[in-house]
C-alpha cells in the first residue's frame, strides 16, 4: 500500500472516522473524504469509515459536520458520493437524496428573493438561481451548490424524476450565474458594490467538477482555462489536489500536476489535516481508479 | 369607576405582561462586563514592515506591564484572502508580535485564523508569507475552521444564536490577542479588533463565509463572540492600512500606525480616529463600549502619542459617510467599474 494510505490509516479514531486534525472529534468531511481516498487500497479500514457515517445520520437523511454537532450539514452532498461510489447502502442513500432535494439556500424563499431583487442590491447575483447553504437558514454558495449537484446527479443517473431534475437544473443554473466574470469562481457572489470578485481555486475546481457532463459552453471553458493557467503555480495541496480532479474529468493532462503534487507531500507526515490528505490521495490516483466525482452521462 | 373582580385582574394581567415587555427591552443583553475604570492605548509609528518592528513591539508591550509568563497566547490576526497587501494583517508584524510574547514569558504562542472567505487556509499562509515565522517549535499555527469545537453558551444575546461552537484552541488559551488590520468594511463601516473576532467562528460549522452571523446581524454577532471570548490585548497593523471599499476590495492606506491596547474597545475606537471616524457612530464599538471596555477618551490613557484626526480621513462607501468625525471632509471610496 501507498505510503500516504498508510498514514491515514494510522490516524484513523476508534470510532472508525477522522477528525480533521488532531483530536478525537470525527469529522464528517474529512470521513467522506478518507473513505473515498482509501475505497480501493484498504477496502477494510473504508468499511470501518462507512459504517461511522451511517452512525451519523439523522433521522432526516441529512449529515451533521461533525461527531456531537446535531444539525443538518453541507457535508450531507459529500456522504452522498462517497456512498454512491460504493453502489450500496440503498436506504441512506434515499434518505440524503430527498433531504438534498428539499434543501435550499435561505434566497429560495419569496420573501427574500423579493427584497435581493428590489432592496438589497449591493450584491450582483439573480436570486431566482439558489443552490444550497452551508448550514440550513443561510444563503446558497458555491461549494455546497457543487458537491449536491454533483451527488444528486450520480444518485438519480438511471432515473432523474421531475423534483430532482429541477433542483439539479436550479444548482447548475446558480453556478453559472454566480460566475466570475474572469472566468472560476468566488465562494459565493461575482460582483460586490460594482467589484468583480477574483476566483478561488478551490471553488472554481469543484464548480467545474459539478458541470462535468453539461454542455461545454464558452464560459465554462473560460474557466477551465483559468483553473489550468492557475494550477501550474498553486503550491496549496488543498486547491493542488482539486485542480487535478476538475482537470482530469475534463480529459486534460495533469501528470505534471501529480508529480508536484507528490513532492509536495513526501510521506505525508507534515500534512496534518486529514481532509487534505484524503484529498491529495484522491488526486494521486487519478486514473487508476474510479473518480468518486464522476457524473456518468 | 367601581373595581370589580374582573377588571381587577384583567388591569393587573395587563400590567404585568407590560411590565415584562419592558423589562425584555431594557434588560441588558449582556451577561458580563470586562470594563475597567481606565484603559491604556499606545499608538506607535512604523513606516514599514521590517525587522525593527519586532523592538518596537517588545518595548510597546513593555509599557502595559503584562503578566504573560507561563501563559498560552493566542494571537489572533485577519487573514482573510490568498490577497497582498494590505487585505491581510501583515505575517512580519504577527512573527514580531509571537517572539516578542515569548521574550516575556509566554510558554507558547499560537497563531490561528479561520479564514472567512477561502477555504483553503494553507494557500493564505503561503501567499501572506507567514510559514517563515514558523520556525520556532514554540510558535505554531491552528486552522479553527477545522480545529476540535465544543459548543458554547454565548454571555450576550444581541444575535439570537444563544451559543456557538468554537474552537480548543481559542477556548484554552489563557491570553487572547486580536491583531487585526485597520480597514473599512463595506457591510460593518469598519474591520477592527472586535469584528476580526469572526474569524474564531469555525467554518467547518458555519460556511465559508460565516454566513450565519450575517444573517444573525454583523454587529449583533460581533458583541455576542467577544462577550463570549474576552480578548486580552490588541495589536492592530494600521501601517498600511486598508480605505474604501473593504475588507477585501479597498485601496491601500499609508497610516503609519501601530495601535497596541489591553481594551478591544479602547483599540477600536482609537483606530476610528486614528481613521477620521466617530467610534460612536459604529454601533457595535459603541454598544461593546456598555460591557466590553471603554470608548470615551477620557477613560483611556494614552502611552504614547496622541490618536490624531487625519487630515483626509479613511474614505468610505457612500452609506457609510455618516461614520466621519465632525470637522472631516468627506472623501468618496474610489469608483471601478466591472
Amino acid at each position: 500500500m501507498n505510503i500516504l494510505g498508510q498514514t491515514l490509516i494510522t490516524r484513523r479514531l476508534s470510532s472508525g472516522g477522522w477528525s480533521y486534525l488532531a483530536s478525537n472529534q470525527t469529522s464528517v468531511e474529512a470521513t467522506a473524504l478518507s473513505v473515498m481516498a482509501l475505497s480501493t487500497e484498504s477496502v477494510a479500514t473504508a468499511r470501518l469509515g462507512i459504517a461511522q457515517l451511517l452512525r451519523l445520520q439523522r433521522r432526516d437523511g441529512a449529515w451533521p459536520a461533525f461527531v456531537g454537532d446535531t444539525e443538518a450539514s453541507w457535508t450531507t452532498a459529500l456522504v452522498l458520493c462517497a456512498l454512491n461510489a460504493t453502489g450500496e447502502f440503498g436506504s441512506a442513500r434515499e434518505n440524503a437524496f430527498h433531504w438534498l432535494v428539499s434543501e435550499r439556500g435561505r434566497e429560495g424563499h419569496w420573501f427574500w428573493r423579493w427584497k435581493f431583487k428590489t432592496v438589497d442590491r449591493n450584491v450582483r447575483f439573480d436570486p431566482e438561481k439558489y443552490g444550497w447553504p452551508w448550514a440550513s437558514g443561510s444563503a446558497s454558495w458555491v461549494i455546497p451548490t457543487a458537491f449536491s449537484t454533483i451527488a444528486l446527479k450520480q444518485y438519480t443517473v438511471c432515473n432523474r424524476l421531475e423534483a430532482s431534475e429541477k433542483r439539479i437544473k436550479l444548482g447548475v443554473e446558480m453556478l453559472l450565474d454566480r460566475m466570475c466574470v474572469a472566468g472560476g469562481w468566488n465562494c459565493g457572489n461575482s460582483v460586490v458594490y460594482g467589484v468583480p470578485l477574483r476566483p478561488h481555486v478551490e471553488a472554481t475546481a469543484i464548480a467545474l467538477l459539478a458541470l462535468q457532463d453539461e454542455h461545454r459552453s464558452a464560459v465554462i471553458d473560460k474557466s477551465l482555462d483559468w483553473l489550468k493557467r492557475r494550477a501550474v503555480s498553486v503550491d496549496a495541496i488543498t486547491s493542488l489536489a482539486w485542480s487535478i480532479l476538475s482537470l482530469f474529468v475534463y480529459q486534460e493532462p495533469v501528470e505534471g500536476l501529480k508529480n508536484r503534487l507528490a513532492i509536495l507531500m513526501g510521506d505525508g507526515k507534515k500534512i496534518q489535516d486529514n481532509a487534505t490528505l484524503a484529498t491529495a490521495i484522491l488526486a494521486l490516483n487519478c486514473g487508476e481508479m474510479i473518480h468518486p466525482f464522476v457524473i456518468l452521462r | 369607576m367601581k373595581l370589580d373582580r374582573r377588571r381587577f385582574f384583567g388591569s393587573a394581567v395587563g400590567a404585568a405582561a407590560s411590565a415584562g415587555v419592558a423589562a425584555k427591552w431594557t434588560r441588558p443583553k449582556y451577561s458580563v462586563s470586562y470594563q475597567r475604570p481606565l484603559s491604556s492605548v499606545a499608538v506607535l509609528n512604523a513606516n514599514v514592515y521590517s525587522e525593527k518592528l519586532e523592538s518596537l513591539i517588545l518595548d510597546g508591550l513593555r509599557l502595559f506591564r503584562l503578566d504573560v509568563a507561563g501563559k498560552s497566547v493566542l494571537l489572533k490576526p485577519n487573514l482573510v484572502e490568498d490577497l497582498p497587501e494590505p487585505v491581510n494583517t501583515n505575517s512580519t508584524l504577527i512573527g514580531a508580535a509571537a517572539r516578542c510574547f515569548l521574550h516575556l514569558g509566554a510558554a507558547r504562542v499560537t497563531i490561528s485564523e479561520g479564514p472567512g472567505h477561502q477555504r483553503d487556509t494553507e494557500l493564505i499562509v503561503q501567499t501572506a508569507g507567514l510559514e517563515t515565522h514558523l520556525v520556532d517549535r514554540r510558535i505554531k499555527f491552528v486552522d479553527l475552521n477545522r480545529d476540535e469545537l465544543e459548543r458554547v453558551p454565548l454571555k450576550a444575546s444581541y444575535s439570537g444564536l444563544h451559543e456557538l461552537w468554537l474552537p480548543r484552541a481559542v477556548l484554552a488559551s489563557s491570553f487572547i490577542v486580536s491583531m487585526p488590520k485597520i480597514k473599512t468594511h463595506h457591510w460593518a463601516g469598519v474591520t477592527l479588533s472586535l469584528k476580526n473576532m469572526f474569524g474564531i467562528v469555525p467554518g467547518t460549522k458555519y460556511g465559508w463565509p460565516k454566513n450565519l452571523l450575517h444573517w444573525s446581524g454583523i454587529h449583533e454577532s460581533i458583541l455576542d463572540i467577544c462577550a463570549t471570548v474576552p480578548i486580552h490585548f490588541v495589536i492592530a497593523d494600521g501601517i498600511i492600512a486598508m480605505e474604501g471599499n473593504g475588507p477585501l476590495q479597498g485601496d491601500a492606506r499609508q497610516l503609519g500606525k501601530i495601535v497596541l491596547a489591553d481594551d478591544p474597545v479602547a483599540a477600536d475606537a482609537t483606530c476610528a480616529r486614528l481613521m477620521g471616524f466617530d467610534p460612536l457612530q459604529v454601533r457595535h464599538i459603541s454598544e461593546g463600549s456598555r460591557f466590553l471596555g471603554n470608548l470615551h477618551e477620557n477613560r483611556i490613557t494614552m502611552l504614547g502619542e496622541e490618536a490624531t484626526t487625519p487630515l483626509r480621513p479613511f474614505s468610505v462607501q457612500p452609506e457609510f459617510q455618516y461614520l466621519l468625525a465632525s470637522g472631516t471632509q468627506p472623501v468618496p471610496a474610489r469608483q471601478r467599474s466591472d
